[in-house]
């Protein structure tokens, strides 16, 4: 993707590290001045003296939540540090024994909860051991106690730990959900092209010469004014026309604008060959032709004909595993012959139901129709070879 | 093909040109229309896209915290009456993660709600078990261990499971252990602190890890949504759009379908009022689309198929001049665009005014300038983000002013002179 994406989804990492930093230091906060606040845990003036640190505290990591300077992040600490090293001050009466469990959610939490913001870059991970460290000691100073290690300073440790491994972990997930994010991009920007590129087809088409439209507002007067046999007449070549756009054609109609009512008996395979090619091409397979460019074949015997070869190809497209096929047209005085081939995956013909692959109804039944036929040969890992014969 | 067939041919909701004749949903775009469809499928995909790996990060806090109630486990350890339902209560604990576990591993990510209902019955029976081994001491805030982690224990279905069933059991599980501690501990100064962190950390886990889950998903939506429109960049000077391309084929086919049965005789004629007024139909939106959709630029498409864009920015291109842009010029206009109507707080609003081009080209030349103006609404010149210059900078030269105190932008397009192409 651009460069503007990744910093974009940079930015949005940054955000979302930021806010989650604000709510949980911001909860934490609310927390620790709720347990300072309860009388006889500490002295009334050393109480008063932690205030203001608690505003510049709650004012940072709001702060932090907009703002991704690291100014804030130090402000904050430093207020939560100065709150740890407040309470320890020997003014008034010393702390009362709940002084350690009022200290958790400052110092694992508030201060904790910066260590969030500090793990994408190394200068910050400096500034996330400097705090882990000063605030362990000042925790384990406050508490009274003869422990080297309490049952606090553990708390206090896994609060860090979490936010670490929190601020660690989404930024990780990020990156992993823009990557997936990126290659539906590129699928839907594929699908896209081929989107417009057939609608410009078919409205190209469609505009040189379209009779389609004078047909269906001719139906839309109940088709009065033309004799029956006329109206079906051309009705049918419309019909034709848009098959063939739909199989991937260009067609070339006789005529345009004025009515066509001399039917159209015969039609050159090899311009029409060259279309599904296109088709196919456009759809990832390569198409490589051998043999007789140009047949005239009767245009239901053309229809049946390309319909059961379009259908093989698709096939071929969407099973065989591979990016090529062959198709080689032979004819003789009454037959035409198309031997489709490709190397791809093969199978056995026992294992796989032929109407499964559509074969019988797509292919064989479309050749039956018109006095042809269809032969299959295949094996696992030998590539398939499909026969289609038609009737000149 | 029989005549049921064809009039099977229902009128859709809206034309392909976006001309609405059904309802539409909030982005703008029609229901039913593929860009409408190409989202709800990418909605449905934002919701669980990436969230697998944070799931896997709040067992992974679930865990790590599990170690620090084990070790405060032991620490209390000689303090307890009775030892058998605490190591009950965390091996059950432990049972529960590792349940989840294998069956994220086993069966992916997602969790029954016969699962659910299991995995919340086994928590509680954590909470009960360490309630009743701690209920001697009165001191519930100091001694509580499995019951404490409980709280983070729902992490590990956070992905897995509807915001408010998460939200509701911390709920339940912050009241029982509130009422826990009001009847077997007396409040003082020195017990209070513990039994209010107690409390806090039953119920906070979920209610942040809620809070970032559904900010993570935003950020995939919006991300997906700005990719989506991004496939815009490339599109040709004049786009049909993905609305309109399937829509052709879709009345492509049905009007074969109906000249084929009347080539057939299986529709007779004269046609009955009701094919009739099919085929007009037909042949009114076949018209339309071969007639007027040749107007529309990719910027167009890019704002009517995308959420963010659709619901906040205007376009008035009457000359289609959006389309003579090249793919750098595009790439920088969307992301300008899209950085100025980010901010979801003040919902912003931006009008993109191409042209006229007024300017004669200098003689020799083979370029154009084209007149692009961004006004806004509710974008103050000091909240832009910076790397929105530098985006419209790929655009072209440009002057920034403020206009009834919001940014406006005038920038000028140099593109190729498309008489010489």
């Amino acid at each position: 993707m651009t460069i503007t994406s990744v910093e974009l989804i940079a930015k949005e990492r940054d955000r979302l590290l930021q806010r989650s930093t604000r709510v949980i230091g911001l909860g934490s906060t609310v927390i620790a001045l709720a347990c300072f606040s309860v009388p006889g845990v500490l002295d009334g003036t050393t109480y008063l003296a932690t205030l203001p640190l608690f505003v510049v505290l709650a004012f940072s990591l709001f702060r932090l939540g907009i703002n991704q300077s690291v100014v804030w992040v130090c402000l904050g600490m430093a207020a939560g540090l100065g709150i740890l090293v407040v309470v320890q001050v020997p003014v008034g009466d010393p702390p009362g024994p709940a002084i350690g469990a009022a200290l958790i959610p400052l110092a694992a939490g508030a201060i904790g909860s910066f260590a969030i913001v500090l793990t994408t870059a190394v200068s910050r991970i400096v500034i996330l051991a400097v705090g882990f460290v000063v605030t362990v000691v000042l925790t384990e100073l406050a508490i009274p106690g003869p422990f080297l290690v309490s049952m606090e300073g553990a708390a206090v440790v896994l609060g860090w730990i979490l936010a670490t491994v929190l601020g660690y972990w989404l930024s990780a997930s990020i990156p992993r959900a823009a990557r997936r994010i990126y290659s539906i991009g590129r699928a839907h920007r594929a699908e896209r092209q081929a989107s417009e590129t057939e609608a410009q087809r078919r409205q190209g088409a469609r505009l040189l010469h379209d009779t389609v439209l004078a047909t269906l507002t001719l139906l839309a007067h109940s088709g009065v004014g033309v004799t029956v046999s006329a109206m079906q007449q051309q009705a049918g070549e419309d019909a034709r026309l848009l098959r063939q756009l739909r199989l991937g054609g260009t067609p070339m109609p006789q005529s345009s604008g004025d009515y066509n009512l001399e039917p159209v008996e015969e039609s050159a395979l090899g311009t029409t060959l060259e279309s599904v090619k296109q088709r196919f091409g456009r759809m990832g397979l390569e198409v490589s032709w051998h043999g007789t460019g140009q047949v005239l074949l009767p245009s239901e015997v053309l229809d049946a004909f390309l319909l059961a070869l379009a259908e093989c190809l698709e096939n071929v497209r969407r099973h065989a595993g591979v990016t090529d096929a062959h198709v080689t047209i032979t004819d003789d005085e009454t037959t035409v012959r198309a031997m489709v081939t490709d190397a791809g995956v093969g199978f056995d013909l026992k294992d796989i139901d032929e109407a499964r692959l559509g074969f019988k109804d797509s292919v064989v039944a479309r050749l039956r129709d018109v006095g042809g036929n269809a032969r299959l040969f295949s094996s696992p890992g030998a590539g398939t070879t499909v026969v289609l014969e038609v009737p000149k | 093909m029989s005549g049921s067939q064809v009039s099977g041919y229902s009128r859709p909701d809206e034309n392909t040109l976006g001309v609405i004749l059904g309802k539409r949903n909030r982005a703008g775009v029609p229901a039913g229309s593929t860009a409408g469809r190409a989202m709800r499928q990418a909605s449905a995909r934002g919701g669980s896209l990436g969230t697998g790996y944070l799931g896997v990060g709040a067992s992974v806090i679930a865990t790590v915290q599990a170690i620090y109630g084990l070790l405060a486990f032991a620490g209390h350890a000689a303090t307890y009456p009775s030892l058998l339902p605490v190591v009950v209560a965390w091996l059950l604990y432990a049972l529960t993660l590792v349940g989840v576990a294998v069956s994220i591993a086993a069966r992916g990510e997602r969790m029954s709600n016969l699962f659910f209902a299991a995995f919340l019955i086994m928590l509680a029976g954590v909470v009960a078990l360490d309630l009743v081994a701690i209920w001697p001491l009165h001191e519930i805030g100091g001694y509580a261990t499995a019951s404490a982690s409980a709280g983070f224990g729902l992490l590990a279905a956070l992905t897995l499971r509807r915001e408010w069933e998460i939200l509701v059991a911390a709920i339940v599980l912050g009241v029982v252990l509130t009422v826990a501690v009001v009847m077997t501990t007396p409040l003082t100064a020195e017990t209070i602190p513990a039994q209010l962190l107690l409390v806090a950390t039953s119920v906070m886990p979920a209610l942040v890890g809620l809070y970032i889950v559904r900010r993570f998903r935003r950020i995939v939506q919006l991300e997906l949504d700005r990719v989506l429109v991004q496939s815009t960049v490339s599109a040709p000077r004049f786009a049909v759009g993905m609305l309109a391309s399937e829509e052709l084929a879709r009345l492509d086919l049905a009007a074969e379908e109906l000249l084929d049965s009347v080539a057939m005789g299986r529709i007779r004629l004269p046609l009955t009022p009701r094919t009739a007024s099919v085929a007009a139909s037909l042949a009114t939106e076949l018209r339309l689309h071969l007639i007027e959709g040749r107007r529309e630029t990719w910027l167009y498409h890019a704002i009517t198929e995308s959420e963010q864009l659709g619901k906040s920015v205007t376009l008035v291109d009457r000359g289609s001049l959006a389309g003579l842009l090249a793919p750098q010029q595009r790439d920088g206009l969307l992301a300008a665009v899209w950085l100025l109507v980010n901010d979801q707080k003040s919902n912003p609003t931006a009008s993109l005014t191409l042209g006229p081009v007024t300017t004669a080209p200098e003689p020799g030349s083979r370029t154009i300038t084209v007149p692009l103006v961004i006004t806004t609404t509710a974008i103050s010149r000091n909240r832009v983000d910076p790397a929105t210059w530098d985006a419209i900078g790929k655009v072209g030269r440009f002057i920034d002013s403020t206009h009834n105190s919001s940014l406006r932008v005038e920038i000028e397009c140099r593109v190729n002179n498309p008489a010489d192409q």
